[in-house]
């Protein structure tokens, strides 16, 4: 009788102590999980962007190029704009003196291009999509000149790997791995829809690509940089993927 | 009487699935939170009734935009790689015999429905699965590849461009991607129902692998909330 009392008040210990564990696992977890997950986790995220990179890279291909469907309307006044400096970045003559883009870095010769240098060059133009992260799209007519051309001019070295692209708006910037910047329809776009760049899209000139996410497309353009390394970006050092590839 | 019911690979498979799923439908919901619309911009779409509101917090996962991404595209490799290893399993093993709908299965589906609305006294004679858990089961990796198939074109817009378009351009894919999730969805509620209103027996099957088939839904004849104990009827009278 003694050991029956005894399995019965054990049989309601280890519910009991069962319970408490369940709890006390599920609260453990609670914590540790703030709304982005276990910290723990991030690790293993960070090597599976890691691995995600090299797939994608591995995907990648010169000849895949970017078509919108025949009926997609240009999004035209409802292009989204967006930027971070506190107020619509312009590039301020009086302070800076007229705007000129420079390639830079690895490069045997370095270019300095008013304006109206970038028009003279052959120009190309493509009706294109832009993919937001967001998950939006947006259909336009980007117009400038393709960079491989610029980076031509430029005289490239051969060991340049990455290619940095910054601009005066708040030291936005994003830089990429070199494959995608010599993408056909990466352009530095100085023209939308006919019509020169207005200020919330970006001017004097800005990177475009459909090969990337719009984040990874630097608008008030300044500086175009080869790198033999990475320099992160302004959204890939807060955590988004810095490849961005699509 | 107890036998064995899911081999270790089925029941290992479902639970990693329950956490890969779980984890894809939330941080996927936080990723379209980020724009809760499927129009390109300066254009309107057809076919979704519930634009620009975003779907409540609670069932998305990933804190913001950047972590929910960088979850949705680890664990895509966990989901499919889980379902390829399941997929292999019951091909090789035969299980598959168990999910494929057979000939009649229409009509026995119906006398299933039949059943659950009261409409038919006695359960649907039955082997491991009933008509409608075999539409179910079969139902949910064929949704679980379009699920793959069009997150892929979604990913890869101009690399699968091929693919994107033949699912009619991104802003269709992307809305297939998210029909999908929702069928996944509405599939894993009703699963979830039925084990718990019809066969919660069940459960200890699939963790433990062993089923007692004397509590079997056509032994006890039970539909949702009804006969959830062992039937007297089945016990022999004097």
């Amino acid at each position: 009788m003694r050991r029956g009392h005894r399995a019965e008040q054990l049989g309601l210990d280890r519910r009991r102590f069962l319970a408490a564990t369940a709890g006390a696992a599920g609260a453990a977890l609670l914590a540790a999980c703030d709304s982005q997950g276990p910290a723990s986790a991030k690790k293993l995220l960070n090597y599976a962007m890691a691995r995600n990179e090299s797939v994608e890279r591995r995907l990648f291909q010169h000849t895949s190029i970017d078509a919108p469907p025949d009926g997609a309307i240009a999004a035209g006044q409802h292009f989204p704009s967006y930027f971070v400096s506190p107020d619509v970045p312009v590039w301020d003559e009086s302070l800076n003196g007229v705007w000129r883009l420079e390639v830079a870095g690895m490069v045997d010769r370095p270019l300095r291009l008013s304006l109206e240098d970038l028009a003279s060059l052959p120009r190309t133009g493509y009706k294109l999509d832009h993919y937001c992260v967001e998950g939006w799209t947006a259909v336009a007519t980007r117009t400038g000149v393709r960079l491989a051309d610029l980076a031509a001019a430029a005289k490239v070295q051969r060991d340049a790997r990455y290619v940095d692209f910054q601009s005066f708006d708040d030291g936005y910037h994003e830089s990429w791995d070199i494959e995608s910047a010599m993408h056909p329809q990466t352009l530095v776009v100085y023209a939308q829809d006919g019509h020169y760049l207005n200020a919330a899209w970006g001017a004097p000139a800005r990177i475009y690509t459909p090969v990337k996410l719009g984040y990874k497309n630097t608008k008030y353009l300044t500086k175009i940089v080869f790198l033999p390394e990475r320099n992160g970006g302004y959204w890939s050092d807060q955590g988004y993927e810095w490849y961005g590839g699509l | 009487m107890t036998t064995k019911r899911h081999h270790i690979v089925v029941r290992v498979t479902h639970w990693v699935n329950v956490l890969a799923l779980t984890i894809m439908v939330g941080s996927g919901l936080r990723i379209f939170n980020a724009y809760p619309a499927f129009a390109r911009k300066g254009e309107t779409f057809c076919c979704y009734p519930f634009e620009h509101h975003p779907i409540p917090a609670v069932f998305t996962f990933g804190g913001w935009l950047a972590g929910a991404r960088n979850w949705h595209f680890a664990m895509m490799w966990v989901l499919a790689a889980n379902g390829l290893v399941y997929l292999a399993f019951i091909y090789l093993h035969g299980e598959w015999r168990d999910l494929v709908p057979r000939r009649g299965v229409v009509r026995d589906s119906w006398q299933m429905v039949r059943f659950y609305l009261g409409r038919r006294k006695d359960h649907p004679r039955q082997g491991k699965n009933n008509a409608l858990q075999r539409m179910a089961y079969f139902a949910m990796p064929l949704v679980g590849a379009m699920a793959v198939i069009t997150g892929l074109a979604i990913w890869k817009p101009v690399q699968l461009g091929r693919l994107t378009d033949a699912l009619g351009g991104y802003v269709w894919a992307r809305y297939w991607h998210f029909m999908a999730m929702t069928v996944l969805v509405v599939l894993a509620i009703g699963h979830v129902f039925m084990v718990l209103s019809v066969d919660p027996y069940s459960i200890r099957s699939m963790i433990t692998g062993g089923y007692d088939d004397t509590l079997s839904p056509e032994a006890r004849n039970a539909r949702p909330f009804v006969h959830l104990r062992k039937s007297r009827a089945e016990e022999p009278s004097t």
